[in-house]
């Protein structure tokens, strides 16, 4: 029991209960690492949130700068949702510790790893301490996993736990929200699988691993990387065995994320006439890109049309 | 040697107590869930080799390579409410081996850093007790060999000591809430100043080393960022306890485009260290260093730099040391990453000389995130 003496109350504990009475009518302020995130917190969080993520979409997320003006934006976060595996480990931490909010620290009511209950790919078997001898590998696995839209499903559920917990008076409307976006991503999702139907199992290169959820969910079929291992920059040697597999199984597509260098990709596709595509990895990731929908219409489009010129010229040649 | 950490470890925890206890009582949360595994420490090993040749008669040879420094650290939450990092070194003093003498034996053993963070108090608050490295300039919180260059520049190695100042103590850090919504954050701390340093010296009594330094960092576009620093310290310089006074400016300017972040950028830096020293029998004196750094990142991997020094002493601004380096970094990895650096130095007072530093470094274990 909080005893506050009549006449005397403390200046602090009054000034204490108003700020709380305050916050209390206020928006969630959500803080996320990938632009993904923030647009999920809106969908589920609608006009309760406000939403800010640190990467830009067209930013790598393996190499964020821990920049102290995030720290200022964290320092007043209720929520703060981060992909987990260790994705962001290179920048997240000094961030956290700079931010001095206990409500967002790894435990806290207001911390949420995004890859909870997700089924992931690609988790590593073997000897840890050999790991790094395959490149940049997550000991956790593949961590690229919201670029599968059925998988973001599991997102938007952690952030509306998340979202019902800080403000359980609000938890109706979150699930509701929630219940919405499951829809829309359920129909979406059929959707675009059959629209890649005929495109089934096409062979195509990427530069980074950035793709198994992605070619699991639409079905085509990623059969080398420009990167020798996660990480490495291409070298000569490697290209050539690239452009060599290329060509022998007549690959015509190479991917790669908005913020790697085009300079290899265009090599490649000189030596062999691919196409190079660049697709977004994120929402914001292109000008187009708005919505966490939006980068699955915007790559699954450029694939499509690709893919049908292909067979196009394929069919003028013969 | 060890010895004397301790001694530093129990005046550390002793006033981390003291600061600590409020912070006990005011947070009440949720203790974090952990698995079995994350119990262990995040533990890595960071190896630095250093090779050096140089155009000087005067040293005791010259040319030298090996294993300059093996350092360990662990780095993990204690509870909810604090993290621990601990840093211990085997390794040669300084950072040019042929400069330092008495080291024909192996590497030795210190122990770093050794601090407690307490992460969750009131009042954007934050305080560090124990062993660390001083929040003077923009160099010296970081490591040397996470530094884009070989070598500690002058003006840090004849004011602040071979590896920068470190001393064990408490350090309050408050971030300063300002209506234009830019990080402002302003660290106080005092220290034993018990540890090596050119500049001071652990006086009789209760005379510890004060310091404070005001950060600022601004984002000045999208893909460039500014920070200025502002830092004083105050503390004894011999055992009657004669204060010096140090003042330092620094300055970094930072171009890196965010879509290509791993492809281009630039570095601009420079800091000044002003000394002022009252000796015995009402002697004073003033002196200064400088240095300012450019580096240009070529490639993926390769950085370009330039540093020119300039460092007069703590005890005379009569002389100078001077050099002017270039250096150029290969980034293999996040993992690995080596430096050649050229320079023509010289020394106060003696003939300059050509010098080849390179240096590896290289990391195992969880790797520490950098700070920006
Ligand atoms: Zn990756």
């Amino acid at each position: 029991m909080l005893k506050i003496p009549n006449k005397f109350a403390s200046p602090l504990i009054i000034l204490l209960l108003i700020s709380v009475s305050a916050v209390a009518g206020e928006k969630l302020n959500v803080v996320t690492t990938l632009t993904d995130f923030a647009d999920i917190a809106k969908q589920i969080g609608g006009d309760k949130v406000e939403a800010f993520a640190i990467a830009k979409g067209y930013q790598d997320p393996h190499f964020v700068d821990p920049k102290p003006s995030y720290i200022i934006k964290l320092q007043k976060a209720d929520l703060f949702v981060h992909g987990g595996m260790d994705l962001e480990s290179g920048w997240v931490p000094p961030l956290l510790e700079g931010a001095r909010n206990a409500n967002i620290l790894p435990g806290a009511k207001g911390h949420v790893d995004a890859s909870k209950g997700v089924h992931l790919l690609e988790v590593p078997s073997g000897d840890p301490a050999q790991l790094r001898a395959q490149g940049d590998i997550h000991i956790y696995g593949n961590p690229h996993y919201w670029l599968d839209p059925v998988r973001g499903k599991q997102i938007a559920e952690n952030i509306c736990a998340a979202l019902s917990r800080l403000q359980p008076q609000n938890e109706a409307y979150f699930k509701s929200n929630l219940e919405a976006f499951t829809k829309k991503i359920d129909a979406k999702v059929a959707e675009w699988q059959a629209l890649m139907q005929p495109y089934n199992g096409v062979k195509i290169v990427a530069f980074h691993n950035s793709w198994p959820y992605f070619d699991e969910r639409f079905g085509f079929d990623i059969v080398a990387f420009i990167e020798p291992k996660p990480g490495i920059p291409p070298t000569p040697k490697h290209l050539a065995a690239v452009i060599d597999q290329m060509n022998q199984i007549g690959v015509k597509v190479i991917i790669v994320e908005p913020y790697y260098s085009k300079d290899p990709c265009n090599l490649v596709a000189s030596k062999t006439g691919a196409k190079v595509l660049e697709l977004a990895t994120a929402v914001d990731g292109a000008p187009e890109v708005k919505s966490y929908l939006d980068v699955f219409d915007y790559n699954l489009k450029k694939l499509i049309a690709a893919f049908q010129q292909i067979a196009e010229a394929g069919n003028n040649g013969k | 040697m060890f010895q004397q950490n301790w001694r530093q470890i129990l005046f550390s925890l002793f006033s981390f107590v003291i600061a600590f206890i409020p912070a006990r009582e005011l947070q009440a949360q949720a203790p974090a869930g952990r698995s079995a595994a994350s119990l262990n420490p995040a533990i890595s090993v960071i190896g630095t080799f250093l090779g050096t040749a140089a155009s000087a008669e005067a040293f005791r040879k010259n040319i030298d390579l090996g294993l300059h420094e093996a350092e360990f650290s662990f780095q993990a939450y204690v509870d909810p409410y604090a993290k621990a990092d601990f840093f211990v070194a085997f390794g040669r003093h300084g950072s040019n081996p042929l400069a330092a003498e008495g080291e024909e034996g192996g590497l030795e053993p210190a122990l770093e850093e050794a601090y407690l963070t307490a992460l969750s108090l009131p009042y954007s608050l934050k305080v560090k007790a124990g062993i660390f490295r001083s929040a003077f300039g923009k160099l010296n919180l970081s490591h040397p060999h996470a530094y884009p260059f070989a070598d500690l520049p002058a003006a840090y190695v004849n004011f602040l000591g071979d590896e920068g100042l470190s001393d064990a103590g408490v350090s309050i850090n408050w971030l300063v809430p300002n209506p234009f919504h830019y990080f402002q954050e302003l660290t106080f701390e005092f220290t034993s100043a018990s540890a090596e340093s050119r500049s001071f010296a652990k006086a009789a009594g209760n005379k510890f080393l004060y310091l404070a330094h005001l950060k600022n960092f601004f984002d000045l576009t999208e893909n460039a960022t500014l920070e200025i620093g502002l830092s004083g310290a105050f503390g004894p310089n011999d055992l009657d306890g004669h204060i010096t006074k140090l003042g330092g400016l620094d300055f970094t300017y930072k171009w890196k485009p965010l879509r290509r972040n791993r492809y281009q950028s630039f570095t601009l830096m420079a800091e000044t260290i002003f000394n002022h020293r009252h000796e015995a029998g009402g002697a004073r004196v003033k002196s200064k260093g400088f240095y300012g750094f450019a580096n240009y990142q070529l490639a993926k991997r390769w950085f370009l730099g330039g540093r020119y020094d300039y460092a007069e002493f703590p005890e005379s601004g009569e002389r100078h040391d001077r050099a002017v380096s270039g250096v150029l970094g290969f980034y293999a990895t996040e993992f690995q990453k080596f430096e050649w650096q050229l320079g023509r130095i010289k020394p106060a007072g003696q003939d300059g000389y050509f010098q080849i530093l390179l240096r590896g470094v290289f990391v195992i274990g969880a790797h520490g995130a950098h700070e920006y």
